[in-house]
């Protein structure tokens, strides 16, 4: 018995149980025996529940122990011990197995896989059957116990209302388990990475040629970690350029939005703004790659930089700057319009203008609210992946040379876990580490900036 | 007879010419601060332009009966973005069947039920900090869990799927929670009142009045997952498939990530395949948010 079929025949039970109560409840209702304390729909709820979670559940538990098992047995038997010892040629000839004893392919390439192919069919039956065996039991039980509960005084109602309540609970247990699974995972590889080159030279170190790494046998096989110049690159592009370009754009555009644009104008204006924060990040990527780094670097060499690079961090940069425009002009929006309208009108009573007002007025006092509008603006650019994957280059220069080539975390990030390599060498887990920089970088600026903004919001309310 | 209070003529400070002058000074100071604030909007909206007009124009001659129907091929001519795009739909239709339910749910919970304590306010911090984490560490997460430890298969549409679904559910528990508060109190005191239980307020009652505002972030949150691409190339989707998925486990690209491997290519004629699935993306999240503005205007209620 798959476990495909265990799970059709567990819901088959839960809803056959689900109907019976339902007619038992109807039944008691039509009988006269009184008035029902929940409707028949409830009662069918509860007893389809009974039967199918716990069944259900058992089952999700099931599948990944039974994948062990099976390995196991297989592995034990006569044929199985034959197999390489290799982990990789193994996996390979298991899986083709797995797809010859299931039917998914008819013939196997592998002389191994067909030999084990068999004795897999016979464990993945046996173990099915009796994990299949025994969700279908729990199902039966769980069943046939809320059937007898079907009576005009039982609160059918409440049981389902728990179990609803309990299903609200897991969902928010997600997000939980999601920061969690973050960081564990992060955590966990980085220290793998860390177990092999140490962090004081990943976080001070100043060379980085992870590709050196890439065979055993080399001299200095070990490559180069340190990661300074990955930084640099980073907030070069994401905090420097690309802000360069963001926050004046961002704030004017705001401020006109705000202060200036008849309502008509601004009803128009300010969807077609965030349309730029609409498009994919690919297309950004593309666009700064194709169109606007040959720009940037026509625009070095003629201004006499002969080292300029098409994939100079500025055409990087200002592409980024572009994307980030909206973000930082809806944050300036927000916080300008949590100025007190007293304040407002009282510099213009005074007789300022309205230019006046804003820049001596209103923005000292919005100002906490851009400042962290800005910093959540940083931590999107510095963990913006696609723009610089496209765009920035992969040389790790220390250079403040806007037309030269820097690369980021993020690229290097992508860069190392392309291909196919074996996940356990200090290449790969490099990308956790620097992941883990990044998490804990962009975690600390969106927690300083929240902490900024509702200090600021709680000022004037 | 009194002195006038206010005294006429030349000897004033506030009729003279140095004051002309100065008023004159600070209204040209106003309008050209009005000036620059009108070309930051501007040169923002032209950079908008200018990207969709090198995209049209560089893309339009790569649209043909074959680019709609086919497939990642090697030789630009037969190559189409069928396969992706259908990558793409399986892909988002796992996300939305997993970050839909859970999100709501999840809302529902933080909204109308959770106790304020401990435990739920870090359930808080945690959901509003994924909204900002970096879209490629979900990608490592993906690696790390779906790849490795639950040995789901690389490059597919379920482990895309569930990768972006952990990305948006933060952001349908946000757009969630805001429309769940905008349900005024009065509608649950009246259905409290003719003794509905907690439950049947917040399903029979709150829900079905939040729904709108929740589809509206849902499908904003479903177009940016459209659109993503970092985490994607982190669980292995970044490999030249020729043929479009057959189901949600077999190997599959998507629309964002075919237009990352087709921009790498070095035949010229890429460009104009890149520049065309670029439009079709576009074109696709421009449906999603016109369809997310439409569903605002149409139902949103101002209590």
């Amino acid at each position: 018995m798959t476990l495909f079929l265990a799970l059709v025949l567990v819901v088959l039970v839960a809803a056959a149980a689900a109907y019976l109560a339902r007619s038992r409840a109807a039944g008691l209702r039509a009988s006269g025996g009184g008035r029902l304390n929940s409707l028949p729909g409830y009662h069918a709820a509860f007893a389809f529940l009974w039967a199918a979670v716990p069944a259900l559940l058992f089952l999700a538990a099931w599948a990944p122990i039974q994948e062990q098992l099976v390995n196991g047995a297989v592995l034990a038997s006569a044929a199985g011990r034959q197999l390489p010892d290799f982990d990789l040629a193994r996996a390979n000839i298991l899986g083709e197995a797995y797809q010859l004893a299931t039917g998914q392919i008819a013939a196997a390439i592998s002389p191994d896989a067909a030999r084990i192919a068999p004795v897999y069919r016979e464990a993945l039956g046996r173990y099915g059957l009796i994990g299949g065996g025994f969700a279908l039991l729990l199902a039966i039980a769980g069943a046939a116990w809320a059937l007898t509960r079907v009576r005009a005084t039982f609160r059918a109602r409440s049981g389902v209302e728990k179990w609803l309540m309990g299903l609200l609970v897991a969902a928010s247990l997600i997000a939980i388990l999601t920061t969690l699974g973050i960081v564990l995972s992060l955590l966990f590889e980085s220290l793998r990475f860390f177990s092999m080159v140490p962090a004081t030279d990943f976080l001070f170190g100043t060379q980085w040629s992870p590709q050196t790494a890439l065979r055993a046998d080399q001299a200095g096989s070990s490559g180069a970690f340190g990661s300074i110049p990955l930084f640099w690159g980073t907030v070069f592009i994401g905090a420097i350029i690309a802000m360069i370009v963001a926050i004046p754009l961002g704030l004017m555009s705001a401020i006109f939005l705000t202060q200036y644009a008849p309502a008509r104008l601004r009803s128009v204006l300010k969807p077609m703004l965030e349309i730029l924060a609409g498009v994919p990040t690919v297309v950004y990527g593309y666009f700064a790659a194709l169109t606007v780094a040959p720009l940037v670097r026509d625009l070095g060499l003629g201004i006499g930089i002969s080292s300029a690079s098409s994939e100079s961090a500025l055409a990087a940069g200002l592409v980024m700057g572009i994307m980030i425009i909206p973000f930082v002009s809806s944050m300036a929006d927000d916080s300008i319009a949590a100025v007190p309208q007293a304040m407002r009108d009282g510099s213009l009573a005074m007789g300022a203008t309205r230019s006046e007002t804003i820049r001596k007025v209103i923005l000292p006092a919005a100002l906490p609210g851009v400042v962290g509008g800005v910093l959540l603006a940083v931590s999107r650019a510095i963990g913006e992946t696609m723009i610089v994957v496209m765009a920035a280059g992969l040389s790790a220069n220390l250079t403040a040379n806007p037309f030269n080539s820097v690369t980021t975390v993020t690229t290097q990030i992508v860069q190392l876990l392309t291909g196919d390599q074996e996940f356990d060498s200090p290449k790969t887990l490099a990308a956790f580490a620097l992941g883990l920089v990044l998490f804990v970088v962009t975690l600390l600026l969106n927690l300083i900036a929240l902490h900024v903004v509702r200090r600021y919001r709680e000022a004037y309310e | 007879m009194s002195k006038p209070l206010i005294q006429a003529g030349p000897a004033t400070r506030w009729s003279g010419d140095e004051m002309k002058r100065r008023v004159a000074r600070r209204y040209a100071a106003e309008r050209r601060f009005r000036a620059l604030g009108l070309a930051a909007v501007l040169l923002s909206l032209a950079f908008l332009a200018f990207l969709l007009v090198t995209m049209i124009v560089r893309g339009a001659g790569g649209f043909s009966s074959t680019f709609l129907t086919a497939s990642d091929a090697t030789d630009p001519a037969m190559a189409g973005v069928w396969g992706a795009l259908k990558g793409s739909m399986l892909t988002i239709l796992v996300t939305m069947a997993l970050a839909f339910p859970i999100g709501v749910l999840a809302a529902v919970y933080l909204e109308e039920f959770a106790r304020r304590n401990r435990w739920n306010d870090l359930v808080e911090v945690s959901i509003n900090n994924l909204a900002a984490v970096p879209s490629i560490i979900f990608g490592l997460l993906g690696l790390a869990v779906f790849l490795k430890v639950m040995n789901l298969p690389r490059s597919a549409p379920l482990v895309g799927g569930l990768t972006l679904a952990l990305m948006t559910m933060p952001v349908i528990v946000i757009a969630g929670r805001n429309a769940i508060k905008a349900v005024p109190p009065s509608i649950r005191d009246a259905a409290l009142g003719v003794g509905a239980s907690k439950m049947q307020v917040v399903f029979h009652h709150v829900l079905p009045l939040a729904l709108p505002g929740i589809l509206t972030g849902t499908i904003i949150g479903m177009a940016r997952a459209l659109g993503e691409t970092a985490p994607l190339l982190m669980i292995g989707m970044r490999a030249f498939i020729a043929a479009p998925p057959a189901g949600v486990t077999s190997p599959a690209t998507v629309l964002p990530v075919q237009i990352f491997l087709w921009s790498d290519e070095v035949d010229r004629a890429f460009v104009e395949k890149t520049s065309a699935a670029i439009i079709v993306l576009l074109v696709f999240m421009l449906m999603m948010n016109g369809l997310a503005i439409y569903l605002r205007n149409k139902f949103e209620r101002r209590w």
